[in-house]
């Protein structure tokens, strides 16, 4: 009931469908109260007099993580979109917007630039530069409601599938050019053909990989979450091209709710027909079972992921056979990420003509990416291929927060590079990233500005792989603990002239000598930010000095007396009392007591504390 | 200590007893040092107990691979004589002379004869005698836990994958998995009780030791990481009094880290139970922990 300003209505108004009020719960705005926001709307418009007004919907990740809660209400063409909404906004909203049509600007995206108030959701930068194939449903489904995804043509595509032949899907799939979404890139459509064609038996397995295990990523459990029909019916006509009878989703263990809705989603599957036995009568039977992770990063990997389903300990093994001829209990399977499978349907659906004409050359279609870290508008974002890494943080991601500087954009997870100001106009796709030292990975994208120093970015992702690496093969197990202790001692102020030298030494040894992608991808991170920002290293090994003032060892607080003036900010919040003075007299930290925690920093509102 | 008679002539020979790596490695370095050596084992091959470990701590390296090539060598060695099935009875004399006597058991193998090809090996019908007493322990289970337990395998059946599923609602309902638990499961599934173990200590899920109430996550991931997770972690430590994979005396909190809940827009991120805590500064744990403090 929202009125449209000068646009003629779409649909007769007797006839006219309800506004839908759409409530983003996701984790992020999950964390952030909109379930409660969600409660207050049902409350609300279930009294006898508003019943009529709208329905409420709760969905999955709108992906704009940063302004939740997100409220988004559709009415005819228009879809409204609500930031940060709390509790005590409901009323208002229902009052005004739904029942009187009126718009309330407070609540409207703000353009932090222009200042200009955005109503639109598509026209808000961070949605408008969008493609979003994949996601775009997340926000007009309820996940655990089949009827919705049904509604939006969902499972017609499996419909188009069992009415051919598998060899025909194979075919649509190679010809689309999709390529692998969990960072390899291997192209889908030969590994599938490779699986079905595999000689060592007629029972093949069908996974999908949602162990997602990257740090900073986080598409795969939106998806997973938000619109899990998508991916089983990728599954399942994957299953139907290859001839598998049974599938597996492998779920990490620190994504209850994606399990909660799949489990849901696969119950409901299973009533409409869609899985199980002779599925829409087309004879074909097809199974999903899901596999819950027990906190392990390298069971991303594939072979490790199979030995983890099959209960074992997740170790990789060599793979001069492929899992397409000996996989999940030693039969051909085909394993794919999470975004591979999402994208299946709607190639079926669309088109390989339709995907291949999005993206470049050798890399098609969309690529999410999460992009988060020291951006304005962090959140999900899913882009054609080839759209330049600064479209990507400048136009969606709206730049650096608080004026400060970009330094580096970090790429593919911890095995991953991290890319210069002078990457920036690289296309992304599979092969620009590999080649500037980078990967595309399973899609994260970390911001960094200048107050990142790149040392310690490298270290903390050795670290990270120190603790996740399996410890089959020495030269990983062993070389990683060499390098970060050559990092820890580089960031602690005591690193010595060669240590870069032993570093790029270390790293090579690595990278020839492991056995899976975790091992021969781990120097990345290494060897890019050595290869880009050595003077940084070079700062801490020879001036003892860390530009970007992080690695504690290096750095001191100090207040500076004349701005001083005394309010006890600093004094009140330091946890190990090692600030002192009187009031309205210039305070002092105690360098022996301090921790070097920066509270006082953020506590001053006078720019008195210093660090250096 | 007693002294060596100064007269009489030292025998220049060592002797040995048990063929471990100990006495192995002893035997090397002496023989090398150019005594003669005499290595008496009880049982009919020398290697002991390293043997049969897959990994050696502190270095986790093979074992056999330490071991292998120093029983070759100790094999050839000129300077050292094996006496295998050596039962050491007694021994005389003083420091510099002493005359040991060691019993050889029958091996009913001519030694200088067998080529070392394992056929009888293969034709012994009572080749899988244990050589050890099998102790045979009760495994006990309090009513709850066997209720627990037997339920869960009701459920997930007892496949290999619903083993792993299986510890993981344990862990989730207990905090921790048990050691008569873990033992309990190895019986019904039939698999080595190393097994398990080595399962529950390969995934970061798991706790051979009870935790807190309170499951205090700082995500550490990389996005956190830059917004500021390090500090967090530091003021909880402080705040607690834990170190990460810790848990409270009381059992109230256990402390750890994760890499990435996937909330990265909200960073930096602590997770208590099932709660999520967005854009934390250090300076608002103790509120955020007061809550969970009472019970």
């Amino acid at each position: 009931m929202i009125k449209n300003s000068g646009k003629k209505r779409t649909k007769s108004p007797g006839k006219k469908e309800l506004a839908q009020v759409s409530v983003c719960c996701g984790t992020g705005c999950t964390a952030q109260g909109s379930r409660e926001v969600l409660a207050q709307f049902r409350k609300l418009l279930s009294g006898d007099s508003q019943a009529e007004a709208a329905s409420c919907l709760m969905t999955g990740c709108h992906g704009f993580c940063e302004q939740g809660p997100l409220v988004v209400i559709r009415d005819n063409d228009k879809n409204i979109l609500y930031q940060k909404v709390k509790v005590e906004h409901v009323e208002e909203i229902v009052r005004k917007t739904i029942l009187g049509g009126e718009i309330i600007r407070d609540l409207l995206y703000q353009d932090p630039r222009t200042k200009r108030r955005i109503i639109e959701e598509e026209e808000v930068p961070f949605y408008k530069y969008q493609k979003r194939l994949i996601f775009g449903n997340n926000g007009k489904i309820d996940p655990t409601k089949i009827g919705d995804y049904i509604k939006l043509g969902g499972y017609k595509p499996l419909k188009k599938a069992l009415a051919g032949a598998g060899d025909t899907i194979i075919e649509e799939i190679k010809k689309s050019g999709l390529r692998g979404r969990g960072g390899a890139g291997f192209p889908t459509g030969k590994k599938w053909e490779s699986c079905k064609n595999s000689k060592f038996s007629s029972t093949k397995y069908i996974i999908c990989n949602g162990d997602e295990g990257d740090p900073g990523c986080f598409q795969d459990r939106s998806i997973l979450e938000g619109n899990p029909h998508l991916v089983i019916e990728g599954m399942i006509i994957g299953g139907y091209a290859v001839g598998a009878k049974e599938g597996y989703i492998y779920v990490r263990a620190e994504y209850p709710l994606a399990v909660k809705h799949l489990e849901i989603a696969l119950k409901q599957a299973r009533e409409n027909g869609f899985l199980g036995r002779n599925i829409l009568n087309s004879g074909f039977n097809f199974n999903i079972k899901i596999a819950r992770g027990s906190g392990a990063f390298v069971c991303g990997e594939s072979s490790a992921l199979m030995a983890s389903v099959e209960g074992r300990v997740g170790e990789p093994r060599a793979k001069h056979i492929h899992a397409t001829d000996r996989g999940l209990w030693n039969k051909p399977t085909v394993l794919n990420n999470v975004k591979t499978w999402a994208a299946v349907p709607l190639i079926i659906k669309n088109g390989a003509k339709w995907f291949s004409s999005i993206g470049t050359e050798t890399s098609k279609g969309t690529m999410i990416f999460s992009l988060v870290g020291k951006v304005i508008n962090t959140g999900l974002v899913e882009v054609p291929m080839g759209i330049t890494l600064r479209d990507l943080i400048f136009k969606i991601g709206g730049g650096i927060p608080g004026n400060r500087k970009f330094k580096a954009v970090q790429t593919g997870g911890p095995s991953g590079g991290c890319l210069p100001e002078e990457c920036l106009d690289l296309p992304v796709d599979y092969e620009a990233l590999a080649d500037a030292g980078s990967m595309m990975g399973s899609g994260g994208m970390v911001v960094m500005d200048e107050t990142a120093c790149m040392v310690d970015v490298a270290r903390y992702f050795v670290d990270f792989l120190v603790d996740e690496s399996c410890g089959k093969c020495s030269s990983c197990r062993e070389g990683l603990k060499q390098m970060l202790a050559v990092l820890n001692r580089i960031c602690s102020g005591e690193g010595r002239e060669g240590d870069l030298e032993l570093l790029e030494d270390l790293c090579d040894v690595v990278k020839n000598a492991s056995l899976c992608g975790l091992g021969t991808s781990a120097p990345n991170p290494v060897l890019s930010t050595l290869k880009y920002f050595r003077d940084e290293y070079e700062a801490h090994i020879r001036d003892r000095r860390c530009p970007a003032g992080v690695c504690k060892n290096l750095i001191s607080y100090e207040i500076i007396e004349e701005n001083c003036v005394g309010c006890g900010a600093c004094r009140k919040v330091c946890p190990v009392e090692a600030i002192s003075g009187e009031t309205k007299k210039p305070h002092v930290i105690d360098l022996k007591i301090c921790v070097k925690c920066g509270q006082c920093l953020e506590a001053c509102k006078f720019q008195a504390v210093l660090k250096k | 200590m007693i002294k060596p008679l100064k007269n009489k002539k030292k025998s220049g020979a060592v002797l040995i007893v048990g063929g471990g790596i100990a006495g192995i490695q002893a035997g090397l370095d002496l023989a090398n040092a150019g005594f003669k050596v005499y290595l008496v084992e009880e049982s009919p091959v020398i290697g002991g107990d390293m043997s049969r470990l897959d990994k050696t701590f502190p270095t986790n390296d093979c074992s056999m691979c330490i071991l292998s090539p120093k029983l070759v060598e100790v094999g050839r060695h000129r300077n050292i004589e094996l006496i295998t099935l050596g039962e050491f009875k007694e021994l005389n004399g003083e420091p510099g002379n002493f005359k040991a006597l060691v019993r050889r058991h029958a091996r009913y193998v001519d030694i200088d004869r067998c080529t070392g090809c394992g056929d009888c090996l293969e034709k012994c019908p009572t080749r899988y005698r244990p050589r050890f007493e099998v102790r045979e322990e009760a495994i006990i289970l309090t009513g709850a836990e066997e209720e627990l337990v037997k339920n869960l395998i009701g459920t997930y059946g007892k496949s290999p994958t619903a083993l792993m599923r299986i510890l993981q609602e344990v862990n989730a309902e207990l905090r921790y998995l048990p050691e008569n638990i873990i033992h309990y499961l190895a019986v019904e599934f039939s698999v080595p009780v190393s097994v398990l173990y080595r399962i529950a200590t390969f995934y970061t899920a798991f706790s051979l030791t009870p935790r807190g109430r309170h499951t205090v996550s700082v995500c550490t991931g990389t996005a956190c990481h830059i917004k500021g997770a390090p500090l967090l972690v530091d003021e909880l430590k402080r705040e607690l009094g834990i170190d990460v994979g810790e848990t409270t005396e009381d059992l109230n909190f256990s402390l750890e880290t994760v890499r990435c809940l996937g909330c990265c827009g909200l960073a930096p991120v602590v997770k208590i139970e099932e709660r999520i805590y967005g854009g934390v500064k250090p300076g608002e744990i103790p509120k955020i922990l007061k809550d969970y403090r009472g019970d």
